[in-house]
């Protein structure tokens, strides 16, 4: 018999009764400013936040935050055409130092930006590869807890690839020292747009 | 004395090491314990996260199957292992079809349950663990001996050697800044020039076949998307059946594991990247004989966390490497039994049954209570390990009988007289080891109710 139909079979003979699934309700935070919430967190985290009144301030942030002129490579249809900020192609994001890329979701008590693979131009792999990442998002797509975020994601259509962002990578594997930078980014930079 | 307790009494003979493995657990049990603070709703998380997981466990063949359906639509291919030996064999199978020498591997405690790399390695295949602390453990060819923490048992001055002789770091340097970093660039390299991908998998969700990687150092998601093929393996009970179910178990997973409100990365796999293949390993390895025992079953809710590793006043003092198995602590307790009752029927005895474990289980699985089942059943089968059984048919004896009981306390308290503060000379039970005797009363209770008696 086929280790499938085995299984199967298995589960079949030994599987308790019936358990019903519960219904989830959806849970908020109790947090009267969300937006206040997800910067604190965020922070925590080791991430640096910066709120702008307009995307025309973004290319300004980054630079001030990036002076010397490093690789960045952008997935932002309005970054396109600035000077020193290259637009993202497939084949061409290796050795990049910052990315900039769009989050879709915030989630305000744990700090995690939502983004996919059409956000990510279908190179999967920038917000990982990058030295640096810059995360753009809306205040207004700022919800409270993960039940809101997953109610809003429903379920995934187009994209292959979603991942929440939640700071730069880390690790505690020596001696429970946290070191920030592990094999991801070594930095995140989150700009909120109103 | 049992395997886990003569291995633990080795750990303690260095004391400050022990304390130091003892004060790094409890902190990061502490921050647990501050991040669930944060989170009004908690019990009803943990309540939830137990009831979908029973629910699933209930329907797993419904839920595989629909699992199923939904990867191979969106064009992944599932394989499905009986056990450890398949689940090697379809691995290697695949890196074979692609001629592949090198594979990157992400944290998993079900490939470690499986020996993968020993496995590999026979076949030629570099493994690369590419987790830090995975990766430390590996060059010294230890097993972890925590499941979210594998290097938690060593010092920084040991990774510090063990770098500058594998990666060149300066000798002497222990700055965990600088020995990071050293793996961060010896590491991607690998990525670069590894052609698969293997990954363990934190939830597999039915509804929509994808898989989700929980990781904090990126190391999972730098393998997978620049390898062209990605394996996930993954236990059958890692099923939840809906997306928005990971909410429950998102906020739950880091914050008892870490103290983290979420894991730095949360990551989706749904389909293969274009030219890509994307294959899902189903394993049982034992999982569906636990499902068919009632009193235990529902330890296959465990989502990996931890979190009873850390509150674990024995496995806090007596180190992960005590216990001989790939989940060790209390959690490891109930599970392995149920696979060797003669090696690991000892297991269940290395426990004080405080319950602490269950307190902070994230999916309320009843440890302690199994512990004390798990009990019942080793001294049942007449193994060894159940405890003292001279000391304790001797008790047992002796406290069914009032005259039995009267004489052995008479007999006692003399020996006690002849011998004082020779704690040793009971040194058959391991009871006195570090136990001092009471010094003998005068006279017994009963001695001074029966005097009372008369004078009144």
């Amino acid at each position: 018999m086929p280790s499938k139909e085995t299984i199967l079979t298995k589960i079949k003979a030994n599987r308790p009764n019936l358990w019903p699934l519960p219904d989830v309700p959806i849970f908020e935070t109790l947090a009267t400013d969300k937006k206040k919430l997800f910067i604190q967190i965020l922070e925590r985290g080791g991430s640096k936040v910066h709120c702008v009144d307009d995307s025309t301030q973004i290319h300004q942030v980054i630079t001030t935050h990036f002076p010397e002129n490093k690789r960045m490579v952008s997935a932002l249809p309005f970054l396109e055409g600035i000077e020193g900020i290259t637009t993202l192609h497939p084949d061409f994001y290796e050795g990049t130092e910052v990315a900039i890329i769009e989050g879709l979701i915030g989630v305000a008590e744990n700090g995690a930006l939502w983004v996919t693979e059409n956000e990510l131009g279908d190179v999967r792999v920038l917000p990982f590869i990058a030295q640096h990442l810059v995360m753009v998002i809306s205040e207004k797509n700022i919800v409270g807890t993960m039940h809101e975020a997953y109610k809003k994601l429903g379920l995934p259509t187009t994209e292959g690839f979603g991942v929440f962002i939640a700071g730069p990578s880390k690790t505690a594997d020596i001696e429970q020292s946290l070191v920030i930078g592990a094999q991801g980014a070594r930095s995140l930079l989150v700009i909120l747009t109103p | 004395m049992t395997p886990h307790a003569q291995k633990a009494a080795i750990f303690n003979k260095d004391e400050v090491r022990t304390d130091w493995h003892d004060a790094s657990l409890w902190m990061v049990r502490k921050k647990r314990d501050f991040a669930v603070s944060e989170i009004p709703e908690w019990e009803f998380l943990r309540e939830f996260a137990s009831d979908i997981k029973m629910h699933t466990l209930s329907k797993l063949d419904d839920y595989l199957e629909l699992f199923e359906k939904a990867a191979i639509q969106n064009g992944a291919t599932v394989h499905w292992a009986e056990d450890a030996k398949e689940h090697n064999d379809i691995v290697l199978t695949i890196l074979n079809k692609h001629q592949a020498k090198k594979m990157v591997k992400s944290k998993s405690m079900l490939t470690e349950e499986c020996h993968l790399n020993e496995f590999l390695e026979r076949h030629n295949i570099e493994v690369i663990d590419s987790d830090l602390g995975e990766r430390i453990i590996q060059m010294l060819n230890e097993p972890p001996s925590h499941i979210v923490m594998p290097a938690i048992h060593l010092k920084k001055e040991e990774i510090g050697e063990l770098f500058h002789r594998e990666l060149h770091t300066e000798k002497g340097a222990t700055d965990p800044q600088y020995l990071t970093e050293a793996a961060r660039h010896h590491l991607r390299e690998k990525f670069h020039t590894a052609q698969v991908a293997l990954t363990g998998v934190n939830f597999g969700i039915a509804e929509t076949g994808e898989v989700v990687v929980c990781t904090n150092e990126g190391n999972a998601d730098m393998g997978v998307h620049l390898t062209p093929v990605q394996i996930h393996s993954m236990g059958i009970e890692k099923l939840i059946p809906r997306r928005s179910d990971l909410a429950v178990f998102t906020r739950l997973l880091a914050r008892s594991a870490t103290g983290q409100p979420v894991t730095v990365f949360t990551s989706h796999h749904r389909n293969p990247k274009p030219a890509g293949e994307m294959h899902i390993i189903l394993v049982d390895n034992g999982r569906t004989e636990q499902l068919g025992k009632p009193d235990f079953r529902s330890s296959l809710k465990c989502i990996r966390c931890g979190a009873c590793m850390n509150t674990c006043p024995i496995y806090r003092r007596s180190g992960g490497h005590s216990y001989e198995t790939t989940i060790p602590g209390p959690i490891g307790s109930i599970l392995t039994p149920g696979i060797d009752l003669k090696k690991h029927g000892q297991l269940p005895f290395a426990s004080t049954l405080c319950g602490s474990c269950t307190d902070v289980c994230p999916v309320k699985i009843d440890i302690h209570t199994q512990l004390y089942k798990w009990r019942q059943i080793v001294s049942e089968a007449g193994l060894p390990e159940a405890g003292n059984k001279t000391m304790m048919s001797i008790m047992g004896n002796g406290l069914a009988s009032p005259t039995f009981f009267h004489r052995l306390g008479n007999i006692g308290r003399k020996l006690l007289r002849l011998f004082p503060g020779k704690e040793r000379f009971l040194s058959f039970t391991v009871w006195t080891k570090d136990r001092d005797l009471p010094k003998a009363p005068v006279e017994s209770f009963r001695e001074w109710y029966a005097k009372q008696a008369k004078d009144a």
